[in-house]
């Protein structure tokens, strides 16, 4: 049986025993090469699932908005699970709520290539799950260093590199919107009193809205790239997430979404924590 | 008006000398797509991919325009705006010209007229060019385009094999190309045949008028629950989407001097509808996704008299969800007449 077929017996299955209420996976879209986000509740609906490279969203970041249908069974990449962990350690959802359907994962494309986030992806495999649906697969020979070029830069060249790339923002948030990390039930940019980032779409908003959303992924984001893959304007968000997430491992040696128990990493103090940046 | 022929040649001394003039803008590559942007010869723009990253409807509403600048020390003394510069904007595709018709009728149709955007688009010359081959998001001619419409446009281009056939549509066009030589009937027949086989690409119908008739009375059915479930709420559809128009009005100050600008706000954000109470009458996530659906194939219908989605599929393209109008449509025609 194929990975597909057994997450569709499971599925259906699922539903059938009314262990779930809804089962959150992937369809595929209208259009070739897209999969879209599938919300199955009937058992004959089963058969629309799919998991294959299309896959690309990261399905933790709708288990808030769909947690009070009932119990739900979420098909979970290694990065999806890295997220439901995140949720889990920051208490958005409760471990009971939802069953983990677990695919092992060979990376997802965009536009027809191996996606830049999945290049450098060291947990191909949910690293928490209810029920594996297929084999678990081999980890990959990460990429060399992304980020390389980016920090042999001084100071005011990366500050003209990230610069560039967000100047293309249009601010339409998409980014935000698809990050499970980004719960917040009214975000930084949309608060109005007082108004902390400007609605414009000039260099210095741009930045403010990029840079402080880099700041609050410290420590949570697990380098999915649903943000990366999401923005219509092309913008290498992956640039400021590997960046956040090498200090807080550098300087904290934590690794975002793998142990529900750990705390968060900036939400804990450790007295051997590095801090020599405070004088 | 006269049809004419221009060689590629002959576009490129007419691009540079529409240049000495006016801002010309033409598709350029970026990265994997094109945008919008000023070039100063034809060897700048890239004419072989149909629709550009965003669509035309910023060169006549940016995303961020002043209104006018002020001073805290001269509060009466507001200063206007800089008047924009004469433009013409060249391979502009017919989705987004109609795009541009649906617009005018917005700011510059019934009522009131909005002079930001009536000045621009007074000052704008729209050189369309035909698509011979529809992307596979396209669907213009469902929604009552097709692939070379002329609907707002004041020039429309047609690549007949290294040379383009020239329609002009408005005096404005006719006076930008008057020298060329005229069109023979084999270089129409041409035409035909590549329009032809650019509207036989696109398959998708839509009974738009059936389709506003089931909106009428559609408000609470759960069938926009289910529909807007994927939809993550962002602004990518209404910011990439020619015919959108809301905007913000917002103002920068520094050390006693700012302006008042207005930028693009958009019917997804939960702010958009928020009361200065605090009430926000469109709470809810699906009410957000309904609204914008609504809109373009209801309410614009009642306020304008038109559909305002032209097809050009750059929703379809930049959803990250991979949320689809066209089946959004086809769900909503069925699931409505049960």
């Amino acid at each position: 049986m194929s990975r597909e077929d057994q997450l569709r017996k499971r599925a259906k299955e699922l539903l059938a025993n009314k262990e779930v209420a809804m089962v959150l996976g992937y369809r595929a879209g209208k259009r070739p090469g897209r999969a879209t986000p599938a919300f199955v509740t009937r058992p004959e609906d089963a058969d629309i699932l799919i998991f294959d490279d299309r896959c690309g969203m990261n399905l933790a970041a709708y288990l808030p908005r769909v947690k009070h249908r009932g119990r739900i069974a979420v098909v979970a990449k290694g990065c999806d699970s890295r997220s439901i962990v995140t949720l889990l350690k920051e208490r958005q959802v409760d471990r009971s709520q939802f069953f983990i359907l677990g695919v092992g994962c060979e990376g997802v494309k965009e536009n027809g290539r191996l996606s830049d986030s999945c290049t450098t992806c060291a947990y191909p495999n949910p690293v928490i799950c209810d029920e594996m649906v297929g084999e678990k697969v081999a980890e990959r020979e990460p990429a060399p260093d992304p980020l390389a070029d980016f920090e042999k830069l001084s100071s005011d060249q990366r500050w003209q590199v990230l610069m560039d790339d967000v100047s293309r923002c249009i601010r339409c948030y998409a980014c935000r919107q698809v990050c499970p990390n980004c719960y917040c039930p009214t975000c930084f940019v949309d608060a109005n009193s007082p108004q902390w980032v400007g609605k414009t779409t000039a260099g210095s908003d741009n930045m403010m809205f990029h840079l402080m959303r880099a700041m609050h992924m410290a420590g949570r984001c697990v380098e999915c790239g649903a943000c990366s893959r999401g923005c219509p304007m092309g913008i290498d968000l992956m640039k400021f997430n590997r960046k956040v997430a090498r200090v807080v491992r550098e300087r904290f040696g934590a690794v975002a979404g793998l142990d529900p128990d750990q705390p968060p990493a900036l939400a804990a103090f450790d007295p051997n924590d590095k801090q020599e940046f405070i004088r | 008006m006269k049809p004419r022929v221009v060689s590629a040649e002959a576009l490129t001394r007419l691009v540079t000398g529409w240049a000495k003039n006016a801002a010309v803008y033409a598709p350029v590559k970026v990265k994997d797509w094109t945008e919008f942007r000023r070039i100063s010869t034809l060897a700048e723009a890239d004419l072989t991919r149909v629709n550009t990253k965003l669509s035309v409807r910023g060169l006549l509403f940016p995303q961020c325009e002043t209104m006018f600048r002020f001073e805290a020390a001269r509060p009466d003394k507001p200063q206007e705006a800089d008047q924009p510069e004469a433009q013409v904007i060249l391979g502009v595709r017919p989705c987004d010209a109609a795009g541009i018709a649906v617009l005018d009728k917005f700011f510059a149709g019934q009522g009131e007229t909005d002079t930001f955007y009536q000045r621009r688009r007074e000052k704008t010359t729209l050189v369309g060019l035909a698509c011979p081959s529809p992307a596979d998001t396209c669907f213009c001619s469902a929604v009552g385009g097709s692939p070379a419409g002329t609907r707002g446009l004041d020039l429309l281009l047609t690549d007949i094999g290294g040379r383009y056939l020239v329609e002009p549509l408005t005096d404005n066009g006719e006076s930008a190309v008057k020298d060329l030589p005229e069109a023979a009937a084999a270089d129409f027949a041409k035409k035909k045949e590549i329009a032809d086989r650019a509207a036989a690409a696109i398959t998708l119908r839509i009974d738009t008028a059936g389709l506003k008739g089931l909106l009428d009375s559609a408000d609470s059915h759960p069938v926009w629950e289910d529909l807007s479930l994927a939809c993550v709420n962002c602004g990518a559809c209404t910011f990439v989407c020619p015919t959108c128009h809301c905007f913000d009005i917002t103002d920068e100050t520094r050390k006693g001097k700012g302006a008042r600008l207005r930028v693009w706000d958009t019917c997804q954000f939960c702010l958009y509808s928020q009361h200065a109470s605090g009430h926000n009458p469109r709470q809810t996530h699906v009410s957000r996704f309904r609204n914008r659906t609504m809109d373009k194939f209801k309410y614009t219908v009642d306020m304008v008299g038109e559909v305002s989605c032209v097809g050009c599929g750059r929703c379809i393209r930049e959803c990250p969800a991979a949320v689809d109008i066209r089946e959004t449509v086809e769900t909503l025609a069925m699931r409505l007449k049960e």
